[in-house]
């Protein structure tokens, strides 16, 4: 399978074969990003180093990401430049790829990939693992002058204003989590959250729309058709993206920003674990 | 409240590891999970087979009860169930093997982080509570039965 030429960048996805034959190139940094926290212990793709969306790129003492500082640190450590192109892959239909690649977008890096199938995709091929952690002897990341928090991602306030101006919401979460019936995914712990529903005039979307059964991402047109066409976006609508924790909307923010061409999408990575919990925030439910 | 011999053996093997070889420990038992899946042939007094589509995979969970009363599990779990899962899946059914269904039931699931490790026990991470809360439902079921069976 080859990467669809039709997406507005096509140039961001790789596939699994192109990965396995550019394992050595120079220039580029493979990372695995997952939700299993053992996954990449137990095989990785050869080559590539592992960033951990809690441990690597998240601060929990204010509940918010690393400071530019820490992303400097944490590229140099990896051997990345601002010059390397990071080709992220990762578990569950690259969710958490998607997060760090987000993430890396907020502190300036352009250069980014996603092997299109993650994880899944190359195992179900018979492609190699390999336990070897690679090492990289320390590289230059210059701090980056601001992580682009308004460009990008969306706070509660940005959110609750996009309610009140009915200006596009997309809830990416299961259907029952929309309409309120679940807090959580089926069989997934309750992460905390108090009440069920989602934001006012939000549009439900799930993330897994845009997959393909072996996890990637489906082609431009049909992507157009649920999104441009079935929902009625257009490409210069000002959108925000929200799930529970932010990674799920991650992948919709991928597809949309990269692979329909949207300009203005935003992340809201506080998501219903803040709308949800937030005195004073309004909900509905079963719509 | 002690654990049963077998699981208490195994959680002192784990408190007393470092953290990088506590991962490996917890990948070689992951790497067993195969092992625990019935065998061919084998026989049951319940099984509890559920899948869950939107993120986690099937959790088999099957139950034979010998002529001792002692309880054995045996667990099959779905491609997409998490590493620390399956690691949980062995540790459980060797921890737990050939003791009474009532002493499941009395089994607190606080030895997970002691296992585990703090660093790895997230708020995503917590199918590893799961396994343990599925095979009491299991039991309980068994127990019920046998209940209604002497009314």
């Amino acid at each position: 399978m080859s990467i669809d030429s039709n997406y507005v960048h096509p140039e961001v996805l790789v596939t699994t074969a192109w990965m396995a034959d550019h394992l050595k190139d120079d220039g580029i940094r493979i990372i695995e990003s997952n939700e299993d926290v053992l996954l990449y212990d137990v095989g990785h793709i050869p080559g590539a180093v592992h960033i951990d969306w809690q441990r690597d790129l998240q601060d929990h003492t204010v509940r918010d990401y690393i400071q530019p500082e820490a992303f400097a640190e944490l590229c140099r450590r990896n051997g990345i430049t601002p010059e390397t192109t990071c080709i992220f892959y990762g578990d569950k239909s690259n969710w958490w790829s998607c997060y760090a690649l987000w993430v890396f977008r907020l502190f300036g890096h352009t250069k980014v990939r996603i092997v299109d199938g993650g994880r899944d995709k190359w195992i179900a091929e018979g492609r190699p693992l390999t336990r070897e952690v690679p090492a990289f002897a320390p590289v230059d990341y210059p701090v980056p002058s601001a992580r682009l928090d308004r460009e990008i991602r969306a706070f509660y306030d940005d959110a609750l204003a996009q309610s009140k101006a009915s200006r596009p919401l997309i809830d990416v979460r299961s259907p029952g989590e929309f309409k309120g019936l679940v807090t959580h995914m089926p069989e997934y712990p309750q992460e905390g959250v108090l009440r069920g529903g989602h934001i006012p005039g939000a549009r439900s979307v799930p993330w897994k729309e845009a997959v393909n059964a072996d996890a990637t991402f489906k082609s431009a047109a049909e992507l157009k058709a649920i999104y441009q066409e079935n929902l009625g976006l257009k490409t210069d609508d000002d959108v925000i993206a929200y799930c529970r924790i932010g990674e799920r909307s991650s992948h919709t923010w991928f597809v949309l920003n990269y692979l329909l061409g949207f300009t203005k999408v935003r992340n809201y990575d506080g998501s219903w674990t803040e709308w949800g919990n937030r005195v004073g925030a309004p909900i509905e439910k079963s719509v | 409240m002690s654990y049963p011999a077998k699981l208490e053996a195994i959680i002192s093997l784990f408190e007393g590891l470092p953290d990088p070889e506590k991962r490996e420990t917890l990948i070689a038992y992951s790497d067993q999970a195969k092992a625990q899946e019935p065998g061919e042939g084998e026989s049951f007094d319940l099984e509890d087979i559920r899948k869950d589509e939107e993120c986690t995979d099937t959790v088999a969970v099957f139950l034979r009860i010998d002529d001792a009363g002692g309880a054995h599990f045996r667990i099959a779990l779905g491609p997409q169930v998490q590493t620390l899962t399956k690691a949980m899946s062995s540790i459980l059914c060797k921890g737990l093997d050939g003791i009474t269904p009532e002493e499941i039931l009395e089994i607190p699931a606080d030895f997970v982080p002691r296992i585990v490790g703090a660093e790895l026990v997230r708020l995503r991470s917590q199918t590893v509570y799961y396994l343990l809360t599925r095979m009491k439902g299991i039991v309980k079921v068994w127990l019920r039965r046998k209940q209604a069976g002497r009314d």
